[in-house]
Order: structure tokens, then sequence, then C-alpha cells
């Protein structure tokens, strides 16, 4: 097997923060569908969205259906964030631990956090859920061989049930209190950043993060649940642009278009498109783990789209997942696109710049003896022995690498 | 070392960290190279990667985690999510029906 990929040292503490990281991404990924659907209903129907409407966007005073009956002054908007989103990461840490059992016990413990606190309890959801549905598969297997056959239901049931509803006030009582707390801190914490135009740095672990496949505990991890409580009180947030900037990415995959290896140029307009505009951004970290010092441009393009967007002021409505460029424009709030799409650019043009120095510099010394050679040769083998396979898969003229292998996402 | 049989490979996954990106693009694109063949492709993250599975592809950053969940199912570890080679080999062997070392 080509091992062209530099060994990163300690490869068994990566794949533990991966595995703990993509823990809780897994709670948040599989409900990413909700947060848009909530997004899209903010952007367009509250009082400064494209088209207000009171009893969808909840505001002013107003009675939801026509037959009088419903709640007053409630929408959509709210319930969502409050509840719908919440429970559902609940559900899912739940079930990722005790199947639907747990999912259920997961749900009933959220309520608790949930109303415990007065903002949208994503960090309790993620510690209730697990927690409880771990509580409920301990007694599970500590019942399950006294159980009297016949009576496995009624046991089930109520264990499932008194869990639950004493995990929903343990949430409510004590739990939700303390994250109440925690999250106030990581706000603040949030806010010192932005205030002092440090918030630039987060990039400094966010993209060497990303390319070692830690994209989604970052950004799902960490960054939505935060982002999605600033953008209910703010109506947007810098956070959701963090990670998702497509524009770094974009820069380095088109200094690789021009300035990269030979072998590697005919395969970047198909990677550009799925990236830019399908989101996958891993498509991209191969190109910086084959020349790792390119970590550098994303780094710098990251920061510099991050300051941009800070003296602009922008943010989104709620996470643009995945960082396409049509999910970015479709979560900017009204009035904000020029500003979202000059942080875009802002990053795109700073990583291409620096990308581009740093592959014509290496270029200029092909006598390189020390820790970059066999890096480098073995990178130019592998594509060596990607150029022989294509050639024997398909003889012929194709003009890309990419569009002989995946003619789907690029047609 | 591990032998794969082309012959014998009736089910194919692709993982990835969520199992909803990059694996879903890579496991489309193998579908329709393997549409022929018989073979099911799956995609899905490399925590939940199913025991009936007979090669899995994953990234080379990904690898070590697929491995720990894989048990004796041989994991392909490749780098480029267009046009690997470590990928078009696989592909080529269950085509073909030859049999590869990975």
């Amino acid at each position: 097997m080509s091992e062209y990929t530099p060994t990163v040292t300690g490869t068994g503490a990566k794949a533990r923060v991966q595995k703990v990281g993509g823990y809780l991404a897994g709670m948040v990924m599989p409900n990413i569908g909700a947060f848009i659907a909530w997004g899209l209903i903010t952007a367009i129907f509250i009082e400064v969205g494209w088209f207000p409407v009171d009893r969808i966007g909840g505001f002013g005073d107003y009675v939801a259906t026509d037959a009088g009956v419903g709640l007053t002054g409630v929408g959509l908007v709210g319930p969502m964030i409050y509840y719908l989103l919440p429970l559902l990461i609940g559900y899912t840490g739940g079930r990722m631990v005790h199947g639907q059992r747990g999912g259920v016990v997961g749900a009933i413990a959220t309520v608790g956090v949930i109303v415990g606190t007065g903002v949208p309890m994503f960090l309790g959801a993620m510690a209730m859920g697990p927690l409880t549905a771990w509580i409920v598969k301990k007694i599970d297997e500590f019942v399950q061989h006294r159980t009297k056959a016949g009576f496995e239901m009624l046991v089930d049931n109520f264990t499932a049930g008194i869990v639950g509803a004493a995990m929903a006030i343990a949430g409510l009582v004590a739990i939700g209190p303390i994250v109440d707390t925690i999250m106030g801190w990581a706000e603040r914490g949030v806010g010192f950043l932005v205030d002092n135009s440090l918030l630039p740095l987060a990039s400094l672990i966010i993209e060497p993060g990303k390319v070692l496949f830690l994209n989604n505990a970052i950004n799902h991890g960490v960054l939505t649940p935060l982002g999605a409580a600033q953008s209910q009180a703010d109506g947007k947030s810098i956070l959701f642009m963090l990670e998702t900037n497509p524009g770094p990415g974009l820069g380095i995959l088109l200094a690789f278009m021009f300035f990269g290896p030979r072998l590697l140029r005919p395969s970047t307009p198909a990677a550009i498109v799925i990236h830019f505009f399908g989101g996958i951004h891993e498509i991209y970290f191969p190109y910086i783990l084959m020349k790792p010092q390119l970590v550098a441009a994303a780094i710098l393009g990251g920061a510099a789209g991050i300051l941009t967007n800070i003296m602009t002021g922008s943010g989104l409505v709620a996470s643009p997942a995945p960082g396409s460029i049509f999910a970015y424009m479709l979560m900017t709030p009204r009035g904000g696109h020029l500003a979202v799409l000059l942080g875009i650019a802002v990053a795109a043009a700073v990583s291409f710049v620096v990308a581009a120095l740093l592959l014509g510099l290496g270029r200029k010394e092909p006598a390189e003896a020390d820790d970059d050679g066999p890096a480098a040769s073995e990178e130019l083998e592998a594509a060596r022995a990607e150029a022989a396979a294509r050639k024997a898969a398909s003889k012929g003229a194709v003009p890309a690498a990419g569009t002989a292998a995946s003619p789907g996402p690029t047609a | 070392m591990t032998t794969i049989d082309g012959t014998t490979v009736k089910k194919l996954v692709v993982a990835c960290d969520a199992g909803m990106g990059s694996s879903v693009m890579l496991a489309s694109t193998v579908r329709k190279q393997l549409a022929k063949n018989g073979v099911t492709v799956e995609h899905t993250s490399v925590q939940e990667i199913p025991g009936d599975a007979d090669v899995i592809l994953t990234h080379a950053g990904l690898a070590e985690r697929a491995r720990g969940v894989a048990g004796g199912t041989p994991v392909v570890a490749f780098n480029l999510f267009l046009g690997d080679p470590a990928v078009t080999k696989v592909v080529t062997a269950i085509q073909k029906g030859q049999t590869i070392d990975v």
C-alpha cells in the first residue's frame, strides 16, 4: 500500500481524540436536517427576515390558528430551537449508547435540562442523553437475568420510566443550572475573543484539526451548539463560519491547480467542484497531507476570513452543513450576503497566495534531502502509480483524473 | 498483510468519520464501477462498520479506528478521494476476480 501520508506522531492519541469528537458530532450530525429547517424558517419568517409572518416566525401578538385555538405568540422558531433540537440530540445520544430504549430515556432526561435553563440546551442534551441511556443499560444488565418469565415488559417499561423521570428531575434541579453556568462561561469566552479580535487565533487549532479528520468533531461537536445558542440570542453567529468557511480549501486547491505537482493538477478541478459547491471539505485534506507545510496556508486563510467576518460583523443563522457556498448563501441573514462572500473571498485569496508561494518555493529546491525528501518522492511514486492505473483503466484522452473515477459529482 | 479474493467479495463498505459526506461520495463512485459484479456497496461511519463486510475502504487518517472496529476484515486505506491507486486496485480485483494483497 502506498503510504505517502506523513506519519503523525502519537496516532493512538489522534484516534482517541477522533473517537471522542466523533461521538459528540455523532449526536448532532444525524439531526442537521432539523437545524437547517430551523435556520430556513428563522432566516425567512422572523420579524427582520425576508417575508415576516408572525404566526410562523413567532413575534407580535396573534392567535396561531383561525379557529382561535393554539399557543399565542409562539410560532415555530422558539419551540424548534428550545425543544425540538435538544430533544433530538438527547435522543440520538441515548440511542448511540443503548439503542431505542436509550434514545427514549435520553429524550426524557433532556426535557429536564431544557426546562431548567434559559438558553438552548445542546450541551446539556449531549450530557444527559448518553448518561441516562448508560444508567438504563447498566440496570438492564443487572435485572435481565433476575426477571421472571412474563415480567420482562413490565420491568423494562418501568425501569425506563422511573430512571427517565428521576433523571428529568435531576436535570431540572441540579444539572441544568450547572450546564447553564458552563454555557455562560463559554459564551463569555467567545465574546471576549470576538471583542478583542482574538478569534482568528482559533484557526491555529481548527485548520490543522480539520486535516486530521477532526472537522466534524470541532464543528458539530463544539461550534454548532455554541453558535445555535448565540444565534437564538443575536439572530446570527460567527461561530458557524469558523470551521465551515470553504475559502481556505478553495485557495489551496486553486494553488494546486496552477502550481502543484503536474501529475496532481488534472484532478483538482473536480476536487474544487466537490469542495466548494458540494461542501465536502474532506476532498482537500489529502492535498495538505501530501505537503504538510501547506497547513500554514489553511491557517492564514482561515484567520484572514475570520478577521474579515469580525470586521464586517458577519454571521450565519444556522450551521451551513455541509460547508458549501450554497449552504452559506441559504443560511446568511437578510442583508449579509456581500459581507459573507467577502469573508470567503479573502480567505481563499490569502490561502491561495500562501499555498502558491509554498508550492513554488518547494519546486525551486529539487534536491531537498531533509525530512521532506521521502514524503515527496513517495508522493510522486504514488501519483505515477495512479497515472499508470488510469492509463490502464481507460486508454484514451481523459482530460481530468477525477472525472475518470467519479463521473457523478463532477457532472 | 491480508489477501482479498475478488471473487468472494459480496459487500464492500466505505467508511468515513460521520458516514454522511466523503464516504457517500466514494461509495456512489465505486457502486457504479461494480454495478455488474453483484457487490453491495455501502457507506457508514467508522464506528458503525457492519460485521458482514468483506472489504472496508477508508481514508488513511481514519484507518486506525476502522481496524479497531473491523476485526479481521481487510481494511484498505486510501489517500485521495478521486482516483486513488489503492481503491482502483480493489475495484479491479473484484471486477476481474483477482486475488490481491493489501
